[in-house]
């Protein structure tokens, strides 16, 4: 075949296609003649294409070029029909095939873990109150863990049996844990973070840190060996405890989107004298918030700083308890076991 | 501790409402827990601050309303009388171990008749929920009770040669108890004993043989000092915890015992009869001198934020039993009370006078100054990371720090040092099908086999399309003393196949650094299968490694289907990443897409080949894709097979010519072939 009569015939087909698309009255007239002209098998430029192959060799680059342009002009007709019907059904003409109420093609976000997002939520309201968040190690020294933060060593908390001591595989058995010294564990609070960012900082101080903390508590519904806790500090010239009022007040307005009273009524702790107890008032009752206070001349004195002339606040929070009360999680073990059907859900 | 309503009328004037009186209370340091009815009376629980031992009696919680409502303060002066007949004719003491007794006193009342206590008395403690025994036993309860004193009564019959030995438990040493249960008693522990045995466990319990019963005809009256960490540990060790051990381990007041043993021996005279002998023995160190302490009024400003009135601290301070020594327009100075040992500082006393004049004044609205807070690169890295996995439809989980040593043991890549130990187990956190694997107690190298044991379980609840992160710290336990390194780690488990993991480690490392590309080299894992696994790195750092689990951990996992999981160095993420991207202007022209089919040895490794496919060709070279690989053996022969890329060229300065794009084609074929003897098809 020669190639004139190829192109001939092409161009016809072009055409062709081109006035039965356009006279296509809706889309199942436009679907025939797709069949008969784009047809994957038996369509008219398919067959087309196989004469192709008795066009002389030295012309068959010419003749798969002119292919390839009939081919798009056809799919270009093709498509514009298509369009003129879709535009025309919004005239009121509905094609019932087409079901909008069929679910979407699903696609999974994952989901940070409600701790984490609480984490986040938290050290956002503090830092947008001046607080930089500040990092420390969970394997920490008896020194940072207690004795700087004035725990004396007869006090309960020191209790080797209510502490992850640590030891070497090597050198100790996991039982014989030396106390002498200043032997490893895993820090029970996150107020550790406070020593070793006033050891390497001079007032003015504001941080916060969070993290994971350890007692050995047996697993329960509201009791689980690890935890995670929020610590605020905040030390500059004449900190008092109306600071810290003032702090607390506006973090935890902050985290329960409305405006809660505050309360702190005294409480105990050796890092902090006055020692205070925080509590928010929430869905007609108060609820306790966190420990919190004054840090203690001894702590100041313990990192270098002059207890005449700087003092501080310190709070700190139990983060499982303010995610699980948000989220009315009923046993702190969900939290651990990640059965992604919980994670889903926040 | 729970007070009783009827009973703090003995020494306070209680014209307040009950509700009144527990919400100044709660304000002031005694946090309410509750109130019972108990017949006319409440039972009102408060919670009591360690450093607070005096309110572990009725006296000290009187004390307290005392200061706050600035009432008068009741105390009984009891002055039993005595026959002329003196102790010290019928008994000795001995403290043999001062570390565990510091002072020691007995009274001696002979011929008791045994019966029930007064009716009052019964009340009273009943509103306390404390079971009722008999004359000698209730009133020692009451005392206790009443000033936070535990005394403890001994039927002196049984006090062999009537010597007392306050003594450290010898070894191997047995006793029993009033709960006649046989307690093996051990070094450090304190026992009073007689002539021969131990008859009581100091301020612990008594003892079964010398207990008081209806036989019972003289009493020796023990009040006692013993050491609180002496007392807890031997508590705590024997599971013998009781309302005596709890005071003991918070300090009682060594000035005080005389006042405790007068009151009780009067009030067993008064209901059981009998003769207290004269005098009392009284062994050990007396109490320490107590130091005034000096308050400057400034301090009560600068730390409580509210102005309190100069002439309410004194009288205050007096109310809370401190003995005012002087004071002026500055401060004031004042000895604390024997009961209360936590005040020794300014600061101290500041607490004292801003909680009774109410830290509800307190304000809180005060001008904070302002200061700029920063978002650590670190956590601007982490939050990232995050962003992108769970845009991959990744969900993180949060999972213990310690783990059984099967599973420590069964990856553990960045270290091979043996883990730490910890003294005490985890309790509790392993799932039911876990609970043979092992003791929860080695601080974990890696976070993957806890993230394995997450899959195990939600594989196990049908759920589907498991796809887990975790970032935490693990535990590298080094030679030196110091803190041991704890780096962040980032560990995967997934559903899905290998190069959908590998994609999704890519795309990390792009979102941090978009010049960044991540090379893999061969590993040696067991945990991992031989082939699907490699070590990742950026450059000449080691970020970690990823593979698919072989069939052997899967058995050990318990897992059913496939995973694939990755641990990534946090550190090596951060140190790569850029926050703030450069722009690098775009190219205004097209650009010419080539592909290619090349057949090669099955050896041939795609990063080679596409470092030979680059190789010359920058900077027309804009990127290269990776396409498909087929094999077709009966066409290409065994060991063969075909790799299908595709090469985009640009220029900045101009349109590529179909001439140049040609030779940058051709010399793309013919370095692969001479490299990789690749053959391009068709």
């Amino acid at each position: 075949m020669s190639i004139e009569l190829f192109i001939e015939q092409l161009e016809a087909l072009a055409q062709e296609a081109g006035k039965a698309f356009s006279e296509a009255a809706d889309s199942d007239q436009l679907d025939q003649a797709r069949v008969e002209f784009l047809g994957a098998k038996k369509g008219r430029l398919k067959s087309l294409q196989k004469n192709m192959g008795a066009v002389p060799g030295d012309q068959k680059k010419t003749a798969g070029m002119k292919l390839n342009a009939v081919k798009n002009s056809i799919q270009e007709s093709f498509e514009s029909a298509q369009n003129r019907l879709s535009s025309a059904s919004s005239d009121g003409q509905r094609d019932v095939k087409f079901d909008a109420t069929l679910p979407g093609k699903a696609f999974h976000v994952g989901r940070l873990h409600p701790i984490t997002q609480t984490i986040n939520e938290l050290k956002d309201i503090m830092g947008r109150l001046g607080f930089t968040p500040a990092e420390g190690p969970e394997i920490e020294d008896d020194y940072h863990n207690f004795e700087a933060l004035n725990i004396p060593r007869a006090h309960p908390a020191r209790d080797p049996l209510d502490n992850f001591y640590l030891s070497v595989a090597e050198t100790t058995s996991g039982n014989d844990i030396a106390l002498s010294g200043n032997p490893l564990l895993l820090r029970s609070q996150t107020s550790t973070v406070q020593i070793r960012v006033m050891e390497n900082t001079q007032p003015p101080v504001r941080i916060v840190s969070l993290g994971r903390v350890y007692r050995p508590d047996t697993a329960d519904w509201s009791h689980y060996p690890m935890f995670h806790q929020i610590e605020g500090l905040m030390v500059d010239e004449d900190v008092s405890l109306a600071d810290l009022k003032t702090v607390l007040k506006l973090f935890a307005s902050n985290y329960l989107g409305d405006e809660v009273p505050v309360r702190i009524r005294p409480s105990f702790f050796p890092f902090t004298e006055p020692s205070v107890e925080a509590d928010y008032y929430w869905d007609g009752k108060w609820v306790e918030f966190g420990g919190a206070g004054i840090v203690d001349p001894n702590v100041l004195r313990a990192v270098g700083y002059d207890p005449e002339k700087v003092s501080g606040f310190a709070f700190g929070l139990g983060i499982e308890r303010l995610c699980m009360i948000r989220h009315q999680i009923t046993d702190i073990r969900y939290l651990f076991t990640n059965d992604t059907r919980f994670l889903h859900q926040f | 501790m729970i007070v009783s309503w009827n009973w703090l009328t003995e020494y306070v004037d209680l014209a307040m409402t009950h509700d009144d009186l527990v919400d100044r209370l709660t304000m002031s340091g005694l946090n309410h827990e509750g109130t019972e009815s108990v017949g006319a009376d409440h039972a009102i629980d408060l919670e009591v601050t360690s450093n607070r031992a005096d309110c572990l009696g009725h006296i000290g919680v009187a004390r307290e309303i005392a200061a706050l409502y600035e009432i008068p303060l009741n105390i009984p002066d009891p002055q039993p009388a005595t026959s002329s007949e003196t102790i010290s004719q019928h008994c000795s003491v001995v403290i043999e171990s001062e570390v565990a007794c510091e002072r020691y006193t007995a009274r001696l009342i002979r011929g008791v008749k045994i019966g029930p206590s007064p009716q009052w008395m019964q009340d009273r403690l009943k509103s306390l929920g404390i079971g009722i025994v008999n004359n000698v036993v209730d009133a020692t309860n009451y005392v206790m009770f009443e000033c936070g004193q535990p005394l403890h009564a001994f039927d002196f019959s049984k006090i062999k040669e009537g010597k007392v030995v306050v003594r450290e438990a010898k070894a191997g040493e047995t006793f029993e108890a009033i709960d006649h249960r046989t307690y093996q008693l051990g070094s450090g522990m304190c026992v009073i004993a007689d002539a021969e045995d131990a008859v009581a466990l100091g301020g612990v319990m008594g003892g079964a043989d010398s207990e008081v019963s209806d036989s019972t005809v003289d009493v020796l009256i023990e009040a006692a000092h013993f050491d609180p960490l002496t007392v807890r540990s031997a508590a705590r060790k024997l599971k013998l915890h009781s309302p005596s051990s709890f005071r003991f381990e918070r300090n009682v007041d060594s000035e005080n015992l005389d006042w405790a043993s007068r009151r009780v021996c009067e009030l067993i005279l008064d209901s059981a009869g009998g003769q207290l002998l004269e005098g009392v023995i009284d062994v050990g160190s007396p109490p320490p001198s107590r130091q005034p302490v000096n308050l400057r009024y400034s301090q009560l400003q600068r730390l409580l934020g509210i102005e309190i009135p100069v002439d309410f601290v004194a009288p205050t301070l007096e109310k809370l039993g401190l003995v005012v020594e002087s004071s002026d327009e500055e401060s004031v100075t004042a000895i604390p009370p024997s009961w209360r040992k936590d005040l020794t500082r300014d600061v101290d006393l500041v607490e004292e006078v801003g909680r009774i004049y109410g830290f509800e004044k307190i304000p809180d609205d005060v001008n904070v100054p302002m200061s700029a807070s920063y978002r650590p690169k670190a956590d601007r890295v982490v939050d990232k990371v995050r962003n992108v996995l769970t845009a991959a439809g990744f969900d993180e989980a949060v999972t213990p720090s310690l783990v059984p040593q099967p599973w420590s043991d069964a990856f553990s890549p960045w270290c091979d040092s043996p883990p730490l130990i910890s003294s005490q187990p985890m309790l509790g956190v392993l799932e039911e099908y876990s609970h043979n694997i092992g003791t929860v107690n080695l601080l974990r190298r890696s976070l993957v086999p806890s993230l394995l044991e997450v899959r195990r379980i939600n594989d196990y609840r049908s759920n589907v399309n498991v796809n887990l992160f975790e970032t935490a710290k693990v535990y590298l336990p080094s030679n030196d003393q110091g803190i041991p390194d704890q780096p962040m780690k980032l560990a995967l488990v997934s559903h899905r196949d290998f190069f959908a993991v590998k994609g999704v480690v890519e795309a990390i490392v792009k979102e941090l650094n978009p010049m960044a590309t991540v090379q893999i080299k061969e590993c040696d894992e067991p945990l991992l299968d031989a082939s699907q696994s490699g070590e990742l790195w950026l450059g000449e750092q080691r970020l970690g490694w990823m593979g698919s689990v072989s069939a052997s951990a899967k058995k050990q996992f318990g897992l059913r289907a496939d995973a694939v999981i990755v641990e990534l160095d946090l550190s090596i993420l951060e140190h790569q990443t850029q926050l703030i991207a450069s722009h690098l202007n775009q190219s205004q022209f097209p650009s010419v897409t080539r592909d290619f089919n090349f057949i090669m040895d099955e050896e041939v490794r795609w990063a080679s080949l596409e470092s030979t496919i680059r190789a010359e060709n920058a900077p027309l070279l804009e990127s290269v894709k990776y396409l498909e690989t087929f094999r077709d053996e009966t066409r290409d022969g065994p060991g063969k097979k075909r790799v299908l890329f595709s090469v985009v060229f640009r220029s900045n300065e101009a349109t590529l010519t179909g001439t140049e794009a040609e030779e940058l084609c051709n010399r793309i074929i013919a370095n692969c072939t001479s490299a990789h003897h690749a053959t391009l098809v068709g």
